[in-house]
Order: C-alpha cells, then structure tokens, then sequence
C-alpha cells in the first residue's frame, strides 16, 4: 500500500520534472522568439560589420573589380604618417575645441536664466529656444549657407552695421572652419538647452531656500549650488557633446564640403570622401573609421565610468 | 514702516526683474529661432525683394511663388514621399520590433536573458561610422542600393528602444501577468491586449523619437541612393540648393527648407511637452 503510493509519487514527481524541464524548454524558445527580430538586425547590420570593418581595414581593394589584398596593419601605417589624416586630426580637434565649450557654456547659461520663475510667456521663450532641436543637421546647413553668403547673406550684413566688412565665410580657409563651428553650436543649442534645463530643475529648492537664509547673492547661488549641483549635467553633456561634435558631418557636407582645400575636412569628413568620392579606398576609410570609433568609444566609456562616480561633490 | 518700504521695494524689484528676463528671454529666443523665422518669411518673398539691400524681414507683396517654383524644379513631392516611407518603415519597425524584445528582457524568464541584455546594450556604443563601409557593401550585394529596403533594413532594430520600453514595462506590476497567465490568456495576448494598451505614452514617444531621427538622417541614404527618384528630403534639400544656387534664387531654397523642415516642426509643436522630457529623460538627439 504504502510502497505503491511510493512509486505514484516518484512518478509523479518525474512526470513533473519532465513537464517542468518541457516548460523551460518552451519558455526558451519563446523569450529567443521576441528577441529574434532585434536580434537578427543587431548581429547583421552592427555586430557582424564591426568585424568586416576590422578586416577591410587590414586590406586594400583593388579599384577595378573589388578584389581584396591582404596588406596587413599597412593601411594604418600609412594614415600615421599620412599628413592629410594629421591634418583633419587637427581639424577635428579645433572643431571640437570651437564647438564644445562654447555651446555648453551658452546652454548653461539660458538654462539658469529659463528656470527663473516667470509670471508669462514661459511657453513661448521655450518654444523658440528649443526648436533647432528638431532641425535636421542638413536644413541647418542650407539655411546657414544663405545667412553667410557674401553678397544676400543676413551675417556680413549684420556685420555691416557695425562697420565691419565680414569675409566671405564659406570660401575662405580662413573662416570656413569658424562658419562650421557656428552652425554646429546652432544645431546643437536646443538639445544642450532643455539637457541642461532639466539639470536645473532637478536641484531641490530648499538648497537655495537655505542659501537665502545665509545671505548669499544670486551669483553665489550659481556658483555654489547650481553649478557644483549640475556637475553630473555637465559632464553628461560634455561627453555627448564631443561624441556630436566627433559625428558631425551632414551640415559640412552642406556647407563646405570639407573645403576649401582640407580647411573643414574633418575625420568623418575624411572616412566619407576616402569610402564614397572619387577612386574608392574602402580598406583606407575603414582603418580610419576604426581609429574614429577608438575615440569615440573611448568618450562613451569615460561616461559611463563617470556615472557610476556622479561627479558633483556633495 | 521701514520694513513696509522694504517689502515695497522688493515688490517693485521683482517685477522689474521679472519685465528684463521677460525681454532677455524673447530677445534670445528670436534670435536663436532666426534663421527658422527669416527663412519662412523669405520664402513668402518675390525674387527682387530677396535681394533687397538692406534685406527687410517681412515680404512687401506675400507671394507662392518660390513654392510653386522649387515644386516644379525638382520633384518635392517624390522626396517627400520616400522620406515618408523610408521614416515610416523604420519607425513602425523598431517600435515593434523594440516591444517585442522589450517584453522578452522584461517579463519572460530564460537563459541568456541577462547576458544578450548586455549584449544589446553594447551596440549603443558602436558609432555608425564604423560599420557603414561593411554595411553599404552589404546592401550593394543585396541588390538593395537605391530601394527602400536599402534605406530601412539597417536601421529596423533600435537597442534604445528596447531599453526605455523595458524600463517602462518592468513598472507594470507583476501580478497583472501572473493574472493575466491564470485567466488562460498566453504571453503573446497578456503582451499586445494589456501591456501595450498600459504604455501607450512611453511607445509614443519611443515613436516620435525613431520617426525624427529616421527622418533627418543624411549619411546613409547619401550613400545608399544615387538616383533623384529615391533621393529623401534632406539629400533632395542639399542638391536643389546647389542647383539652384548657381541662380541664386534662394527664395526658392527656403521654400524648400520649409517644406522639408515642416513635418518635425510640426511634430514639434505638437508633441513639445512628450519631446522635451524624451530628450531630458534619455539624452537621446532628436
């Protein structure tokens, strides 16, 4: 009797393990199922090209008939020593350099001044500074193109006014770069702005409640709450920033097209004319990219390797 | 009485203060919004007064004119049309796509589930340069440059996407799936009846999201189209200036801006409130 109610439960208990064992199985393969379509996309048109762009890199295609030779770390000797890859190093840093801190400074600066408590019209100044934010980087560089030209262009005429004879932006080597970097801080405003004014506004009021009590004047209050309150803010837009600044590429290609001469040729600028214009040397640009892509993962690593730190001192 | 004077005084400066941020921050938002506003009444202008010497911001006669001419002078309508399809594609794409593999890292258990997570997480920090040499070769051998598969197929999957709509659906309770499964209704039903209904605002604005930068997107579809007939908008936008540079007739070009910029200003001016907190919440351009 006993015996027999034994064996019952022991196969009841396989019989639970196997359904228990099928479950899972079953549950596998539904969570692989959801995850297929994403997954299938990831591996085919991210994952599986960061290796093909390491092996490009490592090759040369021949330009007539996409025969591949291997050539090893040549293509990257080569950009080392290559002073044109030096010289849209160089340019990008000075883009990087004009764009940055700059534009974070200007953000930071509007931000504080839109969290003031305003009785009107809050909506309205938020709208017309927030709205670049939705302009692509190629409308902005038509509409700069127009604001810089020499003769019709609202820039020198402005310029004018105050006697001054602006050059004619986009053709000079000199000024090309600067223009560049103008429209960029443009483009960039509204997304640094309503970044930096949610940083604003995420800062307790009874800080500043407490600092009144103190005696502290508004500029104390920037300079000891809002500022140190906004590090995390800041750094974030930082990094985003120089990551941005690092991708930009469609306003140059409006705009300048790298020129003139190698004047606005930046690293991207540099992979796109290398892959895509004239002879094509598809091994080159990649050994390029690859290096672009050290740097720029280099930036999205320091960020997360900050967030964990939260750099404000508290 | 002193402290009257006092409290009169500090009445009185605020309101002052209040009347000069008022004015600094109207001034700072025309100018920034300027070259939008300058390019909108432009374009309502007729070609001698764009020229116009001082230039003068609003039109003396309002004319259609540069419309009807960038209209006939390049095919608008076909631009406008493949940037529909093309943002359209890929929005409905990753928005699905990022539901469904949300759901799975989300609520399913099984192996792997963590690591893959991670995995899908990485391919943030690739940077699209890096892997658009590979990819363009790819889609070449597909057969696909110059199609709307080429322009979209890439870009279906969005790992971002799948991140926000997971950190949304891990704030549903629980016990609504465990109800959900003991009512009898299966993970696919629980999902699309339940779930998707609950996250309505946060796939929303995922979509909005994945529409604007499908639609401003330049690199790729430079690349990937060579002919006008599957040139979008903002490839379409770059040529016509030059082309029409050459006259000058910038009137003409800023009635092709406006066009091209019209459907994310209006997505804009619509959805502000849902895109500003997007942009704060995540860090995510436009």
């Amino acid at each position: 009797m006993s015996q027999s109610a034994n064996i019952q439960t022991k196969t009841q208990q396989t019989v639970n393990t196997a359904a228990r064992r099928m479950n899972r199985i079953k549950a596998t393969v539904e969570g692989y199922l959801y995850l297929a379509p994403t997954l299938i996309v990831l591996t085919i048109f991210v994952f599986v090209p960061v290796i093909t762009s390491f092996t490009l890199s490592l090759n040369r295609i021949a330009p007539f008939g996409g025969r591949q030779i291997f050539v090893g770390l040549d293509n990257y000797t080569r950009l080392l020593t290559d002073p044109l890859y030096w010289q849209s190093f160089k340019v990008t840093m000075i883009f990087i350099l004009g764009t940055v801190p700059t534009g974070l400074f200007l953000a930071v600066a509007l931000a504080i001044a839109l969290s003031y408590p305003l009785s009107h019209l809050k909506g309205l100044h938020r709208l017309l500074i927030f709205v670049p934010v939705v302009i692509s980087s190629a409308v902005a560089g038509v509409l700069f193109r127009w604001l810089y030209h020499p003769v019709v262009g609202y820039i020198n005429y402005w310029l004018s006014l105050f006697g001054i004879e602006g050059p004619n932006w986009l053709a000079s080597a000199d000024w090309a770069l600067t223009a560049v970097i103008l429209a960029t801080i443009w483009k960039e405003f509204g997304f640094n702005v309503i970044i930096a004014l949610a940083g604003v506004q995420n800062i307790d009021e009874s800080y500043y409640d407490a600092a009144k009590v103190d005696g502290a004047n508004l500029w104390h209050r920037i300079r000891h709450i809002t500022l140190p309150l906004l590090s995390p803010t800041l750094f974030f837009l930082l990094i985003i920033n120089i990551i941005h600044s690092f991708e930009s590429f469609a306003q140059i290609h409006v705009l300048t097209q790298g020129g003139p001469g190698q004047a606005t040729t930046t690293l991207v600028y540099s992979i796109f004319e290398d892959a895509f214009v004239g002879t094509p040397q598809r091994g080159y640009a990649s050994a390029q990219a690859y290096l672009l892509a050290l740097m720029v993962i280099a930036m999205s690593y320091i960020q997360f390797a900050g967030l964990g730190k939260r750099v404000h001192y508290q | 009485m002193a402290a009257d004077v006092e409290i009169k005084r500090s009445k009185f400066n605020i309101k002052l203060i209040d009347l000069l941020m008022q004015l600094f921050l109207l001034g700072t938002g025309f100018i920034v919004a300027f070259p939008i506003i300058i390019a909108f009444f432009t374009s309502f202008k007729i070609p001698q007064e764009v020229i116009t010497y001082p230039p003068r911001l609003l039109p003396e006669t309002w004319s259609f004119n540069n419309y009807v001419t960038a209209w006939n002078a390049t095919p608008f309508d076909r631009y406008l049309l493949n940037s529909f399809i093309q943002s359209g594609v890929i929005t409905i794409g990753q928005v699905v796509f990022s539901i469904l593999a949300a759901y799975a890292f989300a609520v399913l258990q099984f192996p792997g589930r963590n690591l893959l997570f991670y995995v899908i997480l990485g391919s943030l920090m690739i940077p699209f340069e890096l892997i658009f040499i590979p990819n363009f070769q790819l889609v070449t051998d597909l057969g696909w440059a110059n199609t709307y598969a080429g322009l979209t197929v890439p870009f279906l999957a969005s790992a971002f996407g799948v991140f926000m709509l997971r950190q949304f659906f891990l704030t549903v309770p629980k016990d609504l799936h465990d109800a959900a499964l003991i009512d009898g209704a299966s993970n696919w039903r629980y999902l699309w009846q339940i779930l998707v209904p609950l996250s309505k605002g946060s796939i929303g604005a995922f979509a909005i999201f994945a529409f604007l930068s499908a639609w401003n997107q330049y690199l790729w579809p430079l690349v990937i189209t060579d002919s006008t007939e599957m040139r979008t908008i903002q490839i379409g936008i770059r040529f016509f200036m030059e082309n029409v540079e050459r006259q000058t007739d910038w009137g003409a070009v800023m009635a092709g801006t406006i066009i091209a910029m019209l459907p994310t200003l209006i997505a804009f001016l619509l959805a502000q409130k849902q895109l500003v907190q997007g942009i704060a919440m995540t860090g995510l351009k436009g």
